[in-house]
């Protein structure tokens, strides 16, 4: 994928443009007067101390999943089954934060993230060695595996983990094993210090190391999105690198599961649903692959999505409006030719070329 | 031996009452992928058919209005979808992945601002399409097997056989495959690569359509939330299972069935948990992908060049 330009910019400028148009008929036509809903809007995304933390607690999720997906884009694997890896991470850090008693706050939360990241990665290594020695497409095997991740964490939640004899449900974690919550009008934990954090690790490894640059070169070759043998032309081992892709990646879902586990929920049940997965790998697109970009698109996402809860609470509008909207938003941004038909416009070619020497 | 008493002339019609939506989308997906196209939107375009049926249906008292506007909303879907990716060139994946998180929260919003509803919507006044008796069978021992389904099931059958003779023995079947399998050479040998593409996308539509009104106004007469449960994928996954061909989908198709009609009928009957059960189909589609890429592997082994 091209770097960030101006016609990107103007893209998405444009897509959300068009996006608020939609939402305001379709606010008119169901009888809302939209300035009101757009108001209540801002105010449920952005003021008060609040809103604030629970937008950025949504948020947690989201900047894992995404960067678990920019991971995996970039090394040229197709990884769909973020979501599978959430659900196990999950699982095996309530599971140890309820297990290992008699141990220090600092360890015992360590321990459980480390679980989960293990798992989760431990859950992508199957599709990785299919695709890498059996040809099997990366797509349709972690599709698969979010299946078989539903069905079994309901199994375990039912069965070998379950405590409680009414609801299916593993016991509540130790206070140990906490994620701090600093607030007491807000469930925003420690989990998302740890999010932001490795954000910008993956950038820094990404960009500034040797390692990062072999993990690139095998999906910034990519014809689309399709893997080329790009980098085994340069000599590096792009089987390797799409294995240990796919396994950052898995581990990063994990730990959005553990985090989400051991921040918010403080037990494993069987109904609980994440589909944080999919959004991130949206995320991911619009923040343009790369780990910035999808930790701002996350922030944005999520400030969003809390709007449209606080609107959902506080009138009649359906919360699902926000989630159309960005769907419609992703409909722009992903259509590449539309990208491309604006270099026609001199005026976008020149700003283009204008920025790219800036940031050189 | 008594858990063989589970296998039953109504396990067997739970069986292909679960395999008709699958084998459906398999089919669309199926034939999506033999043309080159990895459609995941159609659990989306499964879902709004669904949704769209059971509202028309609602709102004209009639089972075949509904019908008709679910297989219309999963048409026009899937032309979104081939819009945005051959059009537009945005990747098929994530316009697929895109279309089902909007019909999800679409159909949602819908029913909570058309019919005030949360979580599911049932009226009396929507017509269900009603199942076909035969009567020259009443009262023989076929009855019970062949008889007083609904139309889409009867369709299945017929198109796994159509499908097979498109598939294996026209000029149609021929540039299908031959774009999935070589665009170039099919170019060259005069086939409109585009057009076949588009041809296998709405075709695909028609079939999630007619699975989404399946669920909605042929199974049950109700909608709920996000009802289409992933069928969208296993659809997909039971085409990967039967390598991309018509009765292979089929066969794998009523696999998925008989794992979902045995976990149906042992919730909490037996001590085995039904998730277990559940889980076996998806993994032998692995070990079918496995088998399949390993095939694939041994046949494209490159042959050393004999020195001179």
């Amino acid at each position: 994928m091209e770097k960030f330009s101006f016609k990107d910019v103007l893209i998405l400028f444009a897509g959300t443009i068009i996006t608020i148009g939609i939402a305001w008929v379709l606010l008119t036509v169901t009888g809302f007067v939209p300035r009101e809903i757009g108001k209540l809007f801002f105010e449920g995304a952005v003021v008060g101390q609040r809103n604030i933390l629970n937008t950025l607690n949504i948020a947690t999720p989201y900047i894992l999943t995404s960067i678990a997906t920019v991971v995996s884009f970039r090394v040229g694997m197709f990884n769909i089954g973020i979501n599978g890896s959430m659900y196990i991470g999950g699982l095996y850090a309530a599971w140890a934060g309820y297990k290992f008693t008699s141990l220090g706050h600092i360890p015992h939360v360590s321990l459980c993230i480390a679980i989960a990241i293990i798992t989760g990665s431990l859950w992508m290594l199957l599709p990785a060695l299919l695709k890498v020695y059996a040809g099997v497409s990366e797509i349709i095997s972690t599709i698969i595996l979010n299946f078989v991740a539903v069905l079994f964490v309901s199994y375990m939640a039912n069965g070998p983990f379950r405590a409680d004899p009414i609801a299916p449900a593993t016991p509540r974690i130790l206070e140990t094993a906490e994620l701090k919550q600093y607030f007491p009008n807000s469930q925003f934990n420690s989990g998302f210090f740890i999010a932001v954090i490795i954000a910008f690790l993956t950038y820094f490894i990404l960009k500034k190391t040797t390692f990062g640059y072999e993990l690139r070169s095998g999906g910034d070759g990519l014809v689309g999105f399709y893997p080329s043998r790009y980098s085994s032309y340069l000599g590096i081992p792009s089987d390797r690198s799409a294995i240990t892709g796919m396994l950052i990646s898995g581990g990063l879902g994990g730990l959005a599961g553990g985090i989400e586990i051991l921040g918010n929920a403080r037990y494993f049940y069987q109904e609980l649903l994440f589909n944080q997965g999919f959004d991130g790998i949206l995320i991911a697109i619009v923040g343009k692959l790369e780990p910035i970009g999808g930790l701002i698109a996350s922030l944005f996402w999520s400030a969003l999505r809390n709007g449209g809860l606080f609107v959902d609470y506080k009138t009649e509008v359906s919360r699902e409006i926000v989630v159309i909207l960005l769907s419609i938003l992703i409909f722009f941004v992903s259509a590449q030719k539309l990208v491309s038909s604006l270099e026609r416009f001199k005026f976008v070619r020149k700003l283009d070329a204008f920025f790219t020497r800036k940031i050189k | 031996m008594e858990w063989l008493e589970i296998f039953d002339i109504s396990l067997f019609r739970s069986l292909i009452r679960s395999a008709t939506p699958i084998a459906l989308i398999g089919f669309g997906a199926a034939m999506c992928s033999a043309s080159g196209v990895l459609n995941i939107g159609l659990e989306g375009k499964m879902l709004n058919a669904a949704f769209v049926g059971i509202a028309a249906s609602y709102y004209s008292g009639s089972a075949l209005t509904g019908f008709i506007w679910g297989v219309s909303a999963g048409v026009l879907t899937a032309i979104l979808f081939g819009f945005l990716s051959f059009n537009l060139g945005a990747d098929e994946v994530l316009v697929g992945l895109a279309i089902n998180i909007f019909s999800i929260a679409g159909t949602r919003y819908l029913l909570e601002t058309l019919f005030k509803r949360r979580g599911f919507f049932s009226d009396p006044s929507i017509q269900g399409i009603d199942p076909i008796t035969f009567d020259f069978l009443v009262d023989t021992r076929f009855e019970k097997i062949f008889s007083g389904y609904t139309p889409s099931i009867y369709l299945v059958f017929f198109l796994a056989i159509v499908l097979y003779l498109v598939y294996y023995k026209t000029r149609l079947g021929t540039a299908i495959r031959a774009t999935g399998e070589n665009p170039e050479a099919a170019e060259d040998a005069g086939i409109n690569t585009l057009r076949m593409k588009w041809l296998t996308v709405v075709f695909s539509g028609v079939l999630a359509g007619i699975g989404g009104t399946f669920l909605s106004l042929e199974n049950m007469t109700l909608f709920t939330e996000g009802m289409s449960a992933g069928k969208g994928y296993i659809g997909l996954v039971a085409s990967s299972f039967g390598n991309n061909t018509p009765l292979g989908t089929f066969g794998a198709s009523l696999f998925f069935g008989l794992g979902d009609a045995i976990g149906i009928r042992l919730q909490g009957v037996y001590e085995l948990d039904s998730r277990l059960i559940l889980m076996v189909p998806y993994a032998l589609t692995v070990v079918v992908l496995i088998l399949i890429g390993i095939r694939q592997r041994i046949r494209v082994r490159p042959v050393p060049i004999p020195e001179q």
